[in-house]
């Protein structure tokens, strides 16, 4: 089965080289019509016309669109992605510096509304011919009306502010020290052997990790529900009750099994989008992440960190849809052909 | 009215959903005879109102006022006017644009097809906000470039779930008939295959404008939507993030309208699609 999987990931992977480079394309041709002037951004107030034209030149702004897109894409390939004009430094490691912490919040999230989808899932299917199935089913609709960022501030609102109970800025408090070693700090905190951080870092993760949770796990739920149904509508269903097997374990071992796989797919979506979702979880939560990265360099019209974020947003997803269909190939044995 | 249309609407869902959506285009629509104050107007002596119905509140402003002493009310009111414009202009858009190349594609595959399905992959890579951020960046702020924005970006929920739908319904019998029957490609798509998947297309349509709420709010929150004077529920709430403390009802107006909105058109697409018995499994959003 492994040399089926590396093949298919291979694959993948190679597929998802010409599709980056038309993302890139697109990124820089999106962000070329802009009129702001990247030379003169680059240089102090005070600086001349013809100054300005120079630095133009040496930026290779005189040339054709095209042979810019080259240009950038062959520092690209060499590890240049430009100097952030706002910040002076190299874009690329601005991006790799706040990337983990993104990823950290990401994931965390996708494993709470993974659980919560399941469990949800399953509550609303267990309700199926009971007088609560359409209010459980109203209840998953209204839950599913609620954007990410709304969960945010109501969550925000409750726990910071009503009942402050977790705090809601940053990582970690001020009074620790970060230990800088894989930039995912529970994993660091675990590293350097100090539980006081960690805990710190877990409430400091809580609120915005729930609410993004929160956000994405009722699509999980319903998606759930119906291929739960569907497969209940299967003859093997009936076969397992004729064996006399009880309900839980029809449900649990034979139902949930099938239905998880179209679960899978959608949840392999669902993850691309929650990427996406934590940069307005960071902005509410000042979360130090790619998020705030990018919206800052929105604000300041930091072109050379949009481009390189916006890259590594495309980059993830695309990562994630490969592993989320490699998991599909190891669950599915119907797919495994020698 | 047909037996279907009436069917429809006597669905539970869609008569709720139908009937918030009314009412609050009802609310878009006479905005300047329903508000009670002009949602710019600034009353800098009183600033951060609490609602009329808490102790110190003023009759004068039902949902008390914002840190710039404007009506909370009126500009709610105003809000919906910015949401509904957005959630019907983007919305069609992107159905128009979505559902013909759906349609091309799905009944003529091809080179054409294959494009616009490498198009999808290249658009499918961005997070949906990612990418219409950095479509705000390129095109600027304001009313009009938020619809555009929306409609560049959520084309491809209509495209994707339309063309394979067109691949199915093309297989069938009766549009072969029509081919037979000399029918040219173009009365082949509008008679027989468009009547074929409209359920399916005005159930996404619903449900976009839900998504299409969603994203105006979210670009207004950031401070990449609509202009600054124009009202706006996404920054009505990011106005309101910063008095938190001393005015958390300025921050709730907001989100409920928002939540209200989105809720109605969700709840209209499932009745929809419900009542047109359309799967939609493969496409949750």
């Amino acid at each position: 089965m492994l040399p089926t999987v590396l093949s298919l990931l291979g694959r993948r992977l190679i597929a998802a080289i010409p599709i980056l480079l038309l993302v890139s394309a697109l990124l820089f041709c999106v962000l070329r019509v802009l009129p702001v002037d990247p030379a003169a951004m680059s240089l102090p107030p005070s600086a001349t016309i013809a100054e300005i034209e120079a630095q133009r030149r040496e930026m290779g702004l005189d040339r054709p669109l095209a042979l810019q897109y080259l240009i950038w894409l062959q520092r690209a390939l060499h590890g240049e992605f430009g100097r952030s004009i706002h910040y002076r430094r190299d874009a690329g490691a601005l991006v790799a510096e706040t990337l983990p912490a993104t990823l950290e919040l990401a994931l965390t999230a996708m494993a709470i509304a993974g659980t919560l989808g399941l469990c949800g899932g399953l509550f609303l299917f267990r309700l199926r011919g009971t007088p609560f199935e359409t209010l459980g089913d109203l209840s998953s609709m209204l839950l599913l009306s609620i954007p990410e960022f709304l969960w945010g501030l109501i969550l925000l609102f409750l726990f910071g502010v009503v009942l402050p109970l977790l705090p809601f800025t940053g990582r970690l408090s001020p009074s620790f020290m970060r230990p800088n070693i894989t930039g995912f700090l529970l994993l660091d905190t675990v590293l350097v052997w100090r539980p006081d951080m960690f805990w710190d870092a877990i409430t400091h993760m809580a609120l915005p990790a729930i609410a993004l949770g929160l956000a994405f796990s009722p699509m999980i739920m319903r998606v759930l529900r119906s291929s739960l149904f569907d497969v209940y509508a299967e003859d093997f269903i009936a076969q397992a009750r004729l064996r006399g097997i009880s309900e839980m374990r029809i449900l649990l071992a034979h139902a949930l099994k099938n239905a998880a796989l179209p679960t899978l797919t959608l949840a392999g979506v669902q993850f691309g989008f929650l990427f996406g979702g934590t940069l307005l979880v960071e902005i509410i939560y000042s979360y130090p992440g790619l998020g705030n990265l990018m919206v800052d360099a929105v604000r300041n019209a930091d072109l050379p960190i949009i481009q390189t974020a916006g890259l590594a947003y495309c980059v993830a997803v695309l990562l994630i849809n490969t592993a989320v269909d490699g998991l599909y190939l190891v669950l599915n044995p119907k797919l495994r052909v020698r | 009215m047909s037996p279907a249309v009436s069917a429809t609407l006597r669905s539970g869902r869609v008569v709720i959903g139908l009937g918030l959506v009314l009412f609050l285009g009802m609310c878009a629509l006479l905005a300047p005879l329903i508000a009670p104050h002009d949602p710019a107007e600034q009353n800098l002596l009183s600033i951060l109102l609490p609602p009329a119905w808490a102790p110190d509140g003023n009759q004068a402003f039902p949902f008390g006022t914002d840190s710039l002493g404007r009506c909370v009310l009126s500009r709610l009111i105003y809000g919906a006017r910015t949401a509904m414009i957005v959630a019907i202009v983007a919305s069609l858009g992107a159905m128009l644009l979505g559902s013909i190349l759906g349609h091309v594609c799905g009944y003529f595959g091809g080179i054409v097809d294959w494009i616009v399905g490498r198009a999808v992959d290249v658009w499918m890579s961005f997070p949906p906000v990612i990418l219409s951020l950095v479509l705000m960046v390129g095109l600027g702020t304001g009313l009009d470039k938020v619809i555009m924005a929306i409609i560049l970006v959520d084309w491809t929920r209509f495209c994707r779930v339309l063309r394979s739908e067109v691949l199915v319904v093309t297989q069938r019998d009766y549009v072969t008939a029509a081919r037979l029957l000399g029918f040219t490609h173009w009365q082949t798509i509008t008679r027989e295959i468009l009547p074929a998947t409209l359920p399916l297309l005005i159930t996404l349509l619903s449900l976009e404008m839900a998504v299409a709420v969603v994203v105006e709010a979210i670009l207004s929150f950031v401070g990449l939507g609509v202009r600054a004077d124009e009202a706006a529920w996404g920054q009505m709430i990011a106005d309101a993030r910063q008095y938190i403390y001393q005015s958390p009802w300025n921050l709730l107006f907001p989100m409920f309208a928002i939540i209200i909105a989105v809720s109605a058109f969700n709840l209209l697409g499932d009745g929809l699609r419900r009542a047109f018995d359309v799967r939609l499994a493969q496409l949750a959003r």
